[in-house]
């Protein structure tokens, strides 16, 4: 018999990430390196065990299995326990039938059984698209000190960007009036961050009469959410105002990173008191060797700097050999930079190597991105912008 | 591998470690930038498959205890067996100071009999070598002895009035011992580490220990190369090794490593060193930063100069500031503008604003835990 619990979460991991081109053609986005030592699962699992919410559904579906291993048995985060946890989640065969998940409704609607075990008085829905640390606790007692049916975490962005979003619009009480998904003429600049907390016993009837409507998108934004509102259930939204960044695409991905090397830092990764957890790679100390240069860089262990790195990071066990030269770049766990290569404005994917004298990246412009696994021979010139997977056809 | 359990003694004299060892044995002294010195034993018992490893303890454990407590980062964590912390046992008989190793052993007879592996892997903690311990165990096996010692043939590692040393004859079998020669006659130096069947060394210990006797050395291995009463062989580690037993040869092995090649002798792919996570940001290194043949470990902030030194997690060493030869524990602070050469500062130290402090090359300077200079 489990014991119950008073908030389960379910993170949705399921998504391809296809904005982000080579480096999640075979992993899921939520395992995506970043910050030298982390991955962007890191953030909702540390916040979740920070905030006290000790189980926690992790729903995968596309390329899980780099995702389920880092996951394992969930210790980095303490939640390698005995009564609840982390639960990796893909879609599965219930008796003859069974079915990819549809909508991020949907998948949450399979897995009612799991929640069911829990017997939760309420569900917080996260995804793993976002670099950000927030108390889901504080969230939960907003929600319960309002009587809501649904809390939407929302935050303020600049107006004129308001339109690329899911607005609320609330009234002086913070309860949602309207939600309007990329309005033309947006009437509120509070953008829904897609955390959700909600009764669970109100979600699973909202659940259950979606899945029953053929016409739906099984979505929490397109049709659970507006449905709940049209049926005047009480929704209210929480604000949140620290860093957060969506990584969904190559550009902000590799703007989050580089965000970390702002003095102040913008998110504040020291603070000891919201650690986030990661799975350690358990390597030495990186090496700085004589005559290599170390400027406005993050280095995590297990790395050997012969060449000359600025304003980037380098994640674990990277080899930066003699004469190559790293400028503002993200350099992934296992990548070589070899001997008088050249990498600027680039993102070098787990296990990359760019061979000795190429050129990756351009000072200006977009981001070049060597994808996972992947060769630059030597003395190849990659453009600014470009992505080397299988089928790249490297010219000059 | 599964048949072969490892015990630890950690009673070594410390003397010479000065307040390197006022808190803490030798075996947890951090080294090498994130690790401790009972890591790479440890971590070379686990990759051999060893899955039952007791720790005898003596005086100051609680680093150990801290330290290795959490059996996870090792994989020592299942039902069965696991990492066994053994602390001194107060009876009538034993007043909690061990007078030798045979005493240690002797009050841990419970984890003896509990332990159910057939062979057991004794060894001291004060050397630091990666080695491949199953390939010690399988030679015992295949030449049928009673007892193997695993030696080293290294120059460094002899010492005046301290350690035994073996003479072998051309199949490895131990012929003669001399323990703690005023200098050392043969070229071989045990590594106080051996090999026998769990119920031979109980048997041993016990004969001994109830005949008055305190030295495993000169009182069981000895007597029996002597009396040719058991098969003694030994096996020779070719590895490079260190004996960590004076602040000297303590800051030898952190600035040894400070060379490519000895790290890689010492961390091997093959068989990675286990160690306590602390889940620290990757290091950070300003604009003004210059760092020179060091190692770096996470956390730390490094503004200014570092040059052949070892920063421990969560240094900080700031714009203006320069270390040259140093090693630097734990959240230890060198200020604007201070000069520090041939140091070793123990953990939370802090070297103040435009403060001087150069050691002799031959005698490394020590700040004690939590000093502020």
């Amino acid at each position: 018999m489990l014991r119950k619990k008073t908030c389960v979460a379910m993170l949705l991991a399921g998504g391809q990430g296809s904005r982000l081109g080579v480096l999640t053609q075979k992993v899921a986005k939520p395992a995506i390196p970043y910050g030298g030592k982390y991955r962007i699962i890191d953030f909702p699992l540390s916040n979740c065990t920070n905030s006290g919410i000790d189980t926690v559904g992790v729903l995968t579906q596309y390329q899980p299995l780099e995702l389920n291993a880092y996951i394992g048995s969930g210790a980095p985060w303490d939640l390698d326990i005995s009564n609840g946890g982390v639960f990796v989640l893909p879609p599965y065969q219930k008796g003859k039938s069974g079915e990819w998940y549809r909508g991020t409704a949907n998948a949450i609607y399979q897995n009612i059984a799991f929640i069911e075990q829990y017997n939760p008085d309420y569900v917080l829905i996260l995804s793993g698209d976002h670099i950000y640390k927030m108390d889901y606790n504080a969230m939960l007692n907003y929600h319960i000190r309002h009587g809501a049916d649904a809390t939407i975490a929302v935050r303020e962005v600049p107006w004129d960007e308001a339109s690329r979003f899911g607005i609320m619009n609330t009234d002086s009480e913070d309860r949602i009036i309207e939600f309007e998904e990329k309005p033309k003429n947006p009437k509120s600049n509070k953008a829904s961050m897609g955390v959700y907390i909600f009764t669970w016993s109100k979600l699973r009837q909202y659940l259950e009469n979606d899945e029953g409507d053929k016409k739906s998108n099984n979505d929490f934004g397109k049709n659970i959410i507006p449905n709940m509102l049209a049926d005047k259930q009480v929704l209210v939204a929480y604000s949140f105002n620290g860093y957060w960044k969506d990584v969904g695409t190559i550009e902000s991905l590799w703007e989050a990173n580089m965000d970390l090397l702002e003095t102040p830092m913008p998110i504040d990764m020291h603070d000891k008191r919201w650690r986030i957890y990661a799975k350690n790679p358990g390597m030495a100390p990186h090496y700085i060797a004589k005559g290599a240069t170390v400027h406005d860089t993050l280095i995590t262990e297990g790395c050997e700097v012969y060449g000359n790195v600025n304003h980037s990071i380098l994640f674990a066990g990277v080899i930066i050999e003699e004469g190559a030269k790293v400028e503002s770049s993200v350099i992934m766990p296992g990548s070589v930079i070899k001997r008088g290569a050249v990498v600027q404005r680039a993102i070098v994917a787990m296990n990359g190597v760019v061979g000795p004298g190429a050129f990756v990246g351009e000072e200006t412009g977009n981001i070049a991105v060597v994808g996972p696994g992947m060769t630059v021979p030597a003395g190849k010139h990659i453009p600014a912008g470009d992505q080397v997977d299988e089928n790249y056809e490297f010219d000059k | 591998m599964k048949d072969i359990m490892g015990l630890i003694y950690t009673g070594e004299n410390d003397a010479r470690l000065r307040e390197l060892t006022v808190t803490r044995a030798i075996a947890a002294m951090p080294v090498a930038g994130r690790y401790r010195v009972i890591d790479f034993l440890v971590s070379s018992m686990v990759n051999a498959g060893m899955k039952n490893i007791g720790v005898i303890t003596q005086k100051n454990y609680h680093s150990l205890m801290d330290h290795l407590g959490g059996e996870k980062e090792w994989d020592l964590h299942g039902k069965n067996n696991g990492l066994h912390i053994l602390p001194p046992f107060l009876t009538r008989e034993n007043v909690g100071l061990y007078p030798g190793l045979l005493d240690a052993l002797r009050s841990n007879n419970n984890f003896f009999v509990r332990s159910k592996q057939e062979i057991v892997v004794l060894s001291n903690s004060n050397i630091i070598y990666n080695a491949r311990l199953d390939e010690l165990v399988q030679f015992y096996q295949d030449t049928n002895a009673d007892i193997t010692l695993l030696y080293t043939k290294d120059p460094t590692m002899k010492r005046d009035e301290y350690g035994t040393y073996l003479q072998l004859d051309k199949s490895g079998n131990v012929t003669d011992m001399e323990v703690q020669p005023t200098h050392p006659g043969y070229d071989n130096v045990y590594m106080q580490v051996l090999v026998a069947r769990r119920e031979l060394i109980k048997d041993l210990v016990d004969k001994a220990v109830s005949h008055g006797q305190h030295s495993m050395d000169r009182d069981v291995l000895m007597r029996l190369v002597q009396d040719k009463s058991a098969k003694v062989n030994a096996y020779e580690y070719k590895g490079k090794c260190w004996m960590i037993d004076s602040v000297q040869s303590y800051f030898k092995f952190n600035m040894d490593i400070l060379d490519p090649k000895m790290r890689k002798g010492i961390f091997r792919e093959d068989m990675p060193v286990f160690t306590k996570v602390r889940d620290e940001m990757p290091a950070c290194y300003g604009d003004e930063a210059t760092t020179i043949n060091s190692l770096v470990a996470d956390g730390c902030l490094v503004d200014g100069t570092v040059e052949n030194s070892i920063l421990f997690r969560g240094v900080k060493i700031a714009a203006g500031a320069h270390v040259k030869n140093c090693i630097i524990m734990q959240d230890a602070q060198v200020h604007e503008g201070a000069y520090i050469e041939n140091c070793i500062l123990d953990k939370q130290a802090v070297i103040k604003r435009n403060s001087k402090l150069i050691g002799p090359e031959a005698y490394p300077i020590v700040i004690g835990k939590d000093v502020v200079i």
